[in-house]
């Protein structure tokens, strides 16, 4: 140990030791100016430009995603209106329609009914002109079979 | 004595020798530099290029692999950043910022990583470019000056206001901190990362093997809370120059 330190000590002694401040200073500075000035153009600039780019890349492909959803919901949203408006407009179409059946259907009875009850007066007056025609043949025959009867009873001379 | 002699034996065992404080210099002109340092730190550069170039071959809108792993990265810094400096202001600042992080984090992994003993020097021996004084006093220096320059580029000589608030009482430790930010923020980086590959080294050297590999997995550790520390001071100290405190826009 003892010999390292002497080592050390001899070593620091005949050379310039730590703090040998000499032209490596500015050189290293100049140095260091010439490797930014050199990293500025071959690395910061182009791989930041790379960057920027894909930023600007994702930006943009983000809005225009964006925009195209929002017009999908507003369309959708306004096929969802439509959809409603023609269901609405079905329903009265099919409701009309049925009021239409419905009154024809109640005409056509009507209509029906009326017919039937013509044709059933027709027929009771018919009916009842028969009966009245056969009363009065029958009234007449009556009357022939009575003076029929009152000739043989009474005689042809008398009647 | 015998032991000391041991002890000396033990120290010239070929697997593990600690040197602090040498470096490995150039001459360039009359200024002395540490090559050490440069190598590794060219090093550094050279992966964080090629990882670079390797993600923007070809740009895809779906990434995958390198490229998928650097945008990892940049989001990340620039999450850092807008942190600290606020949603408006942060974009002109995550490259300086994420900069400093990347090549912080960089530097201290290649240290803890790369078997840089393989590569022999003349003098001293390759390790992390932040284990150097300079190189954290520079990364420090420019952040100081990045701060100075966005107070003064977003409020204009309002910036200077900032050392008379709350009151004026405080201008001489507003202006202490001007100097002790800079100051905290280099020794701290280059103590911790000196002090982690010293602690490995002294490890490896009493126990080759296997005991330094706890402390060498805490040392990941701490390198990449190191870089993140550093970045986030410097954003912040940058985000605070701009803010103010006069607290009228508080948005």
């Amino acid at each position: 140990m003892i010999q390292w330190t002497i080592l050390l000590a001899e070593a620091a002694e005949e050379a310039g030791g730590l703090f040998d401040f000499d032209a490596t200073l500015p050189l290293m500075a100049v140095q260091f100016l010439v490797l930014v000035v050199l990293l500025n153009v071959l690395f910061y600039k182009p791989i930041g430009k790379a960057i920027d780019d894909r930023a600007e890349y994702i930006r943009q492909t983000q809005q225009a995603a964006k925009e195209r959803l929002e017009k999908t919901n507003a369309l959708a949203k306004q096929y969802e209106q439509e959809l409603v408006t023609v269901r609405r407009e079905t329903q009265a179409v099919v409701s009309a329609a049925q009021a239409d059946a419905q009154k024809i259907v109640t005409s056509q009875i009507q209509a029906a009914q009326q017919q039937v009850q013509r044709e059933r007066e027709a027929a009771a007056q018919e009916i009842e002109a028969q009966k009245a025609q056969a009363f009065q043949s029958l009234e007449g025959e009556v009357d022939a079979l009575t003076r029929q009867i009152l000739e043989k009873l009474l005689g042809p001379e008398l009647v | 004595m015998e032991i000391l002699t041991g002890l000396k034996g033990l120290s010239f065992f070929p697997l593990a020798e600690l040197e602090v404080g040498q470096h490995f210099y150039w001459q360039i002109g009359n200024l002395k530099v540490h090559g050490q340092v440069f190598m590794v730190s060219w090093f550094v550069i050279a992966v964080l290029v090629l990882a670079s170039l390797a993600a923007t071959r070809s740009i895809q809108r779906v990434p995958s692999g390198v490229q998928n792993l650097m945008e990892y990265a940049l989001e990340f810094l620039r999450d850092l950043v807008k942190n600290q400096i606020g949603e408006k202001e942060y974009r002109p600042w995550v490259p300086f910022v994420g900069t400093l992080f990347l090549f912080i984090f960089v530097s201290n992994w290649s240290g803890a990583l790369v078997p840089w003993k393989l590569v022999h020097l003349p003098a001293g021996e390759l390790a992390a470019p932040t284990n150097d004084i300079n190189t954290t006093v520079a990364l420090a220096l420019l952040t100081s000056l990045a701060y100075f320059y966005a107070g003064f580029k977003k409020r204009g000589l309002g910036y200077l206001t900032k050392y008379i608030e709350p009151t004026p009482i405080l201008l001489p430790i507003n202006i202490l901190e001007d100097f002790t930010k800079p100051l905290s923020l280099s020794f701290r980086l280059f103590g911790n990362i000196l002090a982690d590959e010293l602690v490995v080294a002294v490890l490896v050297l009493l126990v080759p093997l296997f005991i330094p590999l706890p402390v060498m997995a805490l040392g990941l550790f701490t390198s990449a809370i190191q870089a993140l520390i550093f970045a986030t001071l410097a954003a912040a100290y940058i985000g605070e120059a701009m803010e103010g405190h006069g607290g009228e826009e508080h948005d």
